[in-house]
C-alpha cells in the first residue's frame, strides 16, 4: 500500500516536473508574439524601415538594428568560417597531435568562456586603439563567440566519416586537401552545415559582447568602420528605459529576433532529419 | 560539388551585401554622423532636439547614448564620441586630465531640477531643507514626526514609517540633490556628503531602498506606499507623481515648474565661467537661490565638446548641431525642462564658434 | 609535416592565440589593482569611485556572493526538474512522441538570452515582487524573506531565470545518461517486481556521476550568465541571505561599470581582475565537470 502510494507520487513528481520544464518556454514564446505582434501591426512596414523615433512619439522602426546585425552577423561568418573550419579540419585530421588535444581543449575553454568577457577584451584591444566603437569590433567578438562551435562541428563531421573513403580518394591520387573539402566534408555535410547554423543562432541573439564593442547606433547606419546598432542590443537597452513607445519597439524587435532565430534553427533540424 | 556551389554562394551573397554597404557609404559620404554619450537627466530633451534637427539638416546625423554622466565622460576622454552630456560640471581634476588629451570646452545646454516626490495621500506636502536632509539621513522616522507636522499644520499625517527610495547608480541627479542637502545641512554634509554615489545611512536603518535610473526610483515609490524619492522633474511630470513644495531661501514654499526655475536661475549669466575654463562652475551656483519664487534644487546639464577636431566635416556638423540647439532649439523644449537663459546661451555659442577642424 | 599540415597551422594556432591574449589582457589589467589593493579587491565590499584616485577602493565580494548565491538558487530549482523531466520523457512518453518534448527545450538553448531578460523584467519580476511581499508580511521571521523589497528585483529573480535558461543543458545530459542505461537493468529491476518509482531510484542512482557532472556544467553557465540578469538582479551592493534582497552578480557589475570605468584611475583595473575571477570561477567549475563526464564515460 505504502509502496503504491509512493509509486504514485512518482508519478506525479514526474508529470509536474515536466510541465515546470516546459510551460516557461511555451510561455517566453507567447508573451513575445502577444507582445510584440500588435506591435508590428501598429508600426506595419516602417517598423523594419524606420529609425528610433523620440520619447513617447508615435511610430519608429529598428532598421538601424537591423542593418548592424546583418552586418556584423555577415562579417563574423566570413572570419569565423574559414578560421573555425580550418582548425577543426586540423584537430580531425591530425587527432593523435599534441596541438589537437590542446586545441580540443582550448575550445571548449574557450565555448564557455562568459561572452561578456569577450566584450571586454575586444574593447581592450581593438576599440580603445581604433578611437572609435565599430561594426567590426562587435564582429571580431562575435567572431571569438561562434570559433568553437564552427570549429568543434567541423571536426565532428569529419571524423563521422568511415576510413574508407578516405582511402578511396588516396587510391586516386587527391592530395589531402581536396580529399578533406571535396569528399569528407561533402559526405558528412549535414552536420558540417548544422555546426555552421549552430554558430550563427549563437551570434545573432548575443548581447554581451557587443555592449563594449558595437557601441550602437539609434538613427544612422554607418560603414564598417563606425558605430553600429544590434536587435538584441537594442532590446537591452530599450527596456532599461521609461518610456512606454520604446518598450513597444523592444517587444517588436522581440518578434523580429526570435523569428531569426526560429528560422536558423528549424533550417538546422530540417538539416539534421533530411 | 553542390557543396561548394552553396559555399561559393553564401560568399557571392556576403560580398554583394559589403558591396551594397560600400556603396552605400560612397553615396552617403556627403552625410556626416556625430556622436554624443552620457547624462539621461537631459536625454529626453536632446533626443526631441535630435529629432527635430534631422527635419531641417537630413545631411547631418546625431546619434546620442543615454547612459549616465560618467560613461559620458568615460567616452569622450578616449574620444569614442564628439561629445558628452553630464549633469555637474566637470571636477577640476577631470578637466585637467582631459587637457592633457586636447582642449575641452564645457557649457550648459538646459536647466532642469530634481523634485522630491512621495506616496503619501496627501495632496500637499510641504518640507524645508533641514527637514528633508534628516529624512534621507534617517533621522525623522515617522511621518506624523513633530517637524513635519509643524510644516504641514491641519494635515491628517498617519503615524507610518517612512520608506526612502535612492538611486543606487551613480548618478548626476543625485549628485545634485546631495549637494543641495549638504548646502542647507551641516549634519547631512559632515555625515554624507555630496556625490554621484553616496552611502546612505538609511540604508543601514533598513528604511532605505535603491532603485536603478529614475524608472526604478519612480517604481519603487509607486510600489511602497509611505515611501519618499527624488527624481528629475520632466520625470516627474511624465509620470505623474506627486511633488513636494520645499522651502527656499526666502522662505517661501515653491513647486518646480518653468517660472520658479526660471527665477533660480536669473542671476546665472553672471556666474557661469568662460566655457573653456568650465571646470569652475559650481554645481553649488543656483541652489537655494535667493529670490521669493525660486525653486531651491535646480541645475544645468552641461555639454562637452572639443575645440578641435579631426575633420572640418565634423566641427561643421557639431558646431551646426549646438548653435541649432541653444537657438532654435529653444522653440522644441519637452516639459519640465526650461532653456538656458539668452544670456548664457550668448557665451556658449560664442564658444561653439572657436571649433576648429581639420 | 606535410603541406595540408603547414597549411592549416596558422588556423589551428590562433585559437590558441585568442585565449592566450585574452588571458594575457585580463591578467595585465590586473595588475595595478593588486599592487594597490591586493587580494582585498575580492575580500571586501566596497565600491568608492572617486576623480581623486587616493579616495578610489574597489572590492567585488557583494557581486561575487551574487554570482554563487543566483547559481545556485538556480541549481536547486533545476535539479529535481531535470531529473523528473528526464525520467518522465524516457519512461512515460511513447517513442513517437519523445521528440515533441524535446524540441521546446532544444529551441530553449539556444534561444537569444536578451529574450528571456525581455520576459524576466516584464513578467517574471512583477510576479516575484507580488510573492515578494507575501512571504514578507508572513514568514519575514525566517532569514530567507527577510528583506523588504516591493520592487522584486533580487537574486531571486535572477536565479529563476538562470533556472529556465540552464534546464535544456542540465536535463538534455541526464536524459542522454538515463536512456543510455542498459535495458538489461531495467528489465531485471522490472522483473523483480519493483514499481516503477523504485526502478528509477535504482536506475538514477546508476547514472549518479552523470547527474554531478551536469550539475557542474549547469553551474558553469549560469555563472557566466550577463544581460539577462542584470536585467532583474537589482544590481545593488549587498550581500544578504534574504532570496528578495538585489544584488549584484560579476557579469552584470562589468555590464554596468565598465562604460564609465576608465574616468577612473583604477576601476578598470579593478573591473578586468573582477574578470579574471569570473573566468577562474567559470574554468574549475566546468573542468570538474568536463572530468567527471570523461571518467565516467570511459569506464
Amino acid at each position: 500500500m505504502y509502496r503504491r502510494l509512493k509509486d504514485d507520487l512518482f508519478v506525479l513528481f514526474a508529470f509536474a516536473s515536466a510541465l515546470l520544464a516546459i510551460l516557461p518556454i511555451f510561455h517566453i514564446l507567447f508573451s513575445v508574439f502577444y507582445n510584440g505582434i500588435p506591435v508590428l501591426a501598429k508600426y506595419g512596414v516602417e517598423f523594419l524601415s524606420g529609425t528610433l523615433p523620440p520619447p513617447n512619439k508615435a511610430g519608429g522602426g529598428v532598421f538601424p538594428a537591423i542593418y548592424g546585425s546583418l552586418t556584423m552577423i555577415v562579417l563574423s561568418l566570413m572570419l569565423g568560417i574559414p578560421l573555425g573550419v580550418f582548425a577543426g579540419v586540423f584537430i580531425a585530421e591530425y587527432p593523435s597531435s599534441s596541438i589537437s588535444k590542446a586545441a580540443r581543449t582550448v575550445l571548449v575553454i574557450i565555448l564557455e568562456f562568459p561572452t561578456i568577457l569577450v566584450g571586454l577584451f575586444v574593447m581592450a584591444v581593438m576599440v580603445i586603439p581604433m578611437g572609435r566603437f565599430s561594426a567590426i569590433a562587435g564582429a571580431f567578438a562575435l567572431t571569438i563567440v561562434m570559433l568553437p562551435y564552427v570549429a568543434t562541428y567541423t571536426e565532428q563531421a569529419i571524423r563521422s566519416v568511415p576510413q574508407h573513403y578516405k582511402e578511396v580518394g588516396f587510391a586516386l591520387g587527391l592530395n589531402r586537401f581536396r580529399i578533406v573539402f571535396s569528399i569528407t566534408l561533402r559526405i558528412a555535410k549535414k552536420v558540417f552545415i548544422t555546426g555552421l547554423l549552430i554558430g550563427m543562432a549563437k551570434v545573432s541573439g548575443e548581447t554581451a559582447p557587443l555592449i563594449f564593442t558595437a557601441g550602437n547606433v539609434w538613427r544612422s547606419t554607418g560603414a564598417l568602420n563606425e558605430p553600429a546598432g544590434a536587435i538584441p542590443l537594442w532590446i537591452y537597452y530599450l527596456v532599461q528605459q521609461p518610456y512606454s513607445n520604446y518598450h513597444e519597439i523592444a517587444w517588436g524587435a522581440a518578434v523580429v529576433l526570435l523569428a531569426i532565430f526560429l528560422v536558423i534553427f528549424l533550417s538546422a533540424r530540417l538539416m539534421v532529419r533530411s | 560539388m553542390k557543396n561548394l556551389v552553396a559555399v561559393g554562394l553564401i560568399v557571392a551573397i556576403a560580398c554583394l551585401f559589403l558591396g551594397c554597404l560600400a556603396q552605400e557609404k560612397a553615396e552617403v559620404q556627403k552625410s556626416v554622423k556625430i556622436y554624443g554619450s552620457g547624462a539621461s537627466f537631459p536625454a529626453p530633451q536632446i533626443e526631441n532636439w535630435i529629432h527635430e534637427f534631422s527635419k531641417a539638416n537630413p545631411n547631418i546625423a546625431v546619434e546620442y547614448a543615454s547612459k549616465g554622466s560618467g560613461a559620458g565622460i568615460n567616452d569622450f576622454k578616449q574620444k569614442l564620441v564628439h561629445f558628452a552630456c553630464s549633469d555637474p560640471p566637470v571636477k577640476e581634476s577631470e578637466w585637467r586630465e582631459l587637457q592633457n588629451i586636447g582642449k575641452p570646452i564645457q557649457f550648459p545646454v538646459v536647466v532642469g531640477a530634481v523634485v522630491v516626490v512621495y506616496s503619501v495621500p496627501i495632496e500637499d506636502l510641504k518640507l524645508d531643507g533641514t527637514t528633508l536632509a534628516r529624512i534621507f539621513m534617517g533621522e525623522v522616522e515617522y511621518w506624523d514626526d513633530e517637524t513635519i507636522r509643524s510644516l504641514n499644520p491641519g494635515v491628517n499625517l498617519s503615524h507610518e514609517k517612512i520608506w526612502v527610495v535612492h538611486r543606487s547608480d551613480s548618478s548626476g541627479t543625485t549628485e545634485i540633490f546631495t549637494s543641495y542637502l549638504s548646502l542647507v545641512s551641516d549634519e547631512f554634509g559632515k555625515k554624507v556628503g555630496a556625490g554621484k554615489l553616496v552611502d546612505w545611512p538609511v540604508d543601514k536603518l533598513g528604511r532605505g531602498l535603491g532603485g536603478k535610473g529614475n524608472e526604478g526610483v519612480s517604481a519603487i515609490l509607486r510600489q511602497t506606499p509611505y515611501s519618499i524619492a527624488y527624481v528629475e522633474l520632466a520625470y516627474a511630470i511624465r509620470e505623474k507623481l506627486r511633488t513636494a513644495r520645499i522651502m527656499n531661501a526666502d522662505g517661501y514654499f515653491v513647486k518646480a515648474d518653468a517660472e520658479t526655475i526660471g527665477s533660480a536661475i536669473a542671476a546665472s549669466s553672471s556666474l557661469v565661467p568662460d566655457p573653456r575654463e568650465g571646470y569652475r562652475e559650481d554645481v553649488k551656483m543656483f541652489l537655494n537661490a535667493k529670490g521669493k519664487d525660486s525653486y531651491p534644487i535646480v541645475a544645468f546639464s552641461h555639454v562637452l565638446l572639443w575645440e578641435s577636431y579631426p575633420t572640418k566635416e565634423e566641427a561643421e556638423a557639431i558646431k551646426t548641431f549646438w548653435k541649432w540647439a541653444l537657438t532654435e532649439g529653444r522653440k522644441h523644449m519637452v516639459e519640465g525642462y526650461v532653456p538656458i537663459p539668452e544670456s548664457v546661451a550668448s557665451i556658449a555659442l560664442k564658444a561653439i564658434d572657436g571649433i576648429r577642424g581639420g | 609535416m606535410d603541406k595540408f599540415k603547414i597549411f592549416l597551422f596558422p588556423f589551428v594556432s590562433a585559437v590558441f592565440g585568442v585565449l592566450i591574449l585574452m588571458l594575457a589582457v585580463f591578467v595585465l589589467n590586473s595588475v595595478s589593482i593588486f599592487q594597490r589593493e591586493g587580494l582585498a579587491i575580492y575580500t571586501t565590499n566596497v565600491w568608492i569611485a572617486s576623480e581623486n584616485p587616493e579616495e578610489e577602493y574597489y572590492g567585488i565580494l557583494a557581486a561575487t556572493y551574487g554570482t554563487l548565491y543566483t547559481s545556485l538558487i538556480a541549481l536547486i530549482i533545476v535539479l529535481p526538474i531535470a531529473i523528473g523531466f528526464s525520467v518522465f520523457i524516457v519512461d512515460f512518453v511513447p517513442e513517437k512522441f519523445k521528440e515533441a518534448f524535446i524540441i521546446p527545450t532544444d529551441i530553449m538553448a539556444g534561444m537569444p538570452t536578451i529574450l528571456f531578460g525581455i520576459w524576466g523584467v516584464f513578467y517574471l519580476v512583477p510576479a516575484i515582487s507580488g510573492f515578494a511581499d507575501f512571504m514578507y508580511k508572513n514568514f519575514s521571521f525566517i532569514p530567507l524573506f527577510s528583506y523588504y523589497n516591493p520592487t522584486g528585483f533580487s537574486y531571486l529573480a535572477a536565479g529563476m531565470l538562470l533556472s529556465i535558461m540552464v534546464l535544456p543543458f542540465a536535463s538534455s545530459l541526464i536524459r542522454e545518461a538515463y536512456r543510455a542505461v542498459p535495458e538489461v537493468y531495467r528489465e531485471a529491476a522490472l522483473s523483480l517486481g519493483l514499481t516503477r518509482f523504485e526502478v528509477a531510484r535504482i536506475l538514477l542512482g546508476y547514472i549518479k556521476p552523470s547527474i554531478l557532472a551536469s550539475t557542474l556544467l549547469a553551474f558553469g553557465r549560469a555563472v557566466g550568465e550577463t544581460v539577462a540578469v542584470s536585467l532583474v538582479i537589482g544590481n545593488a551592493f549587498n550581500i544578504n541571505p534574504s532570496l528578495f534582497a538585489p544584488g549584484y552578480t560579476i557579469s552584470s557589475l562589468l555590464a554596468n561599470q565598465f562604460g564609465n570605468a576608465f574616468v577612473y584611475e583604477y576601476m578598470p583595473s579593478a573591473l578586468f581582475s573582477a574578470g579574471l575571477a569570473l573566468f577562474a570561477i567559470g574554468l574549475v567549475v566546468n573542468v570538474a565537470g568536463l572530468i567527471v563526464l570523461r571518467r565516467w564515460t570511459h569506464v
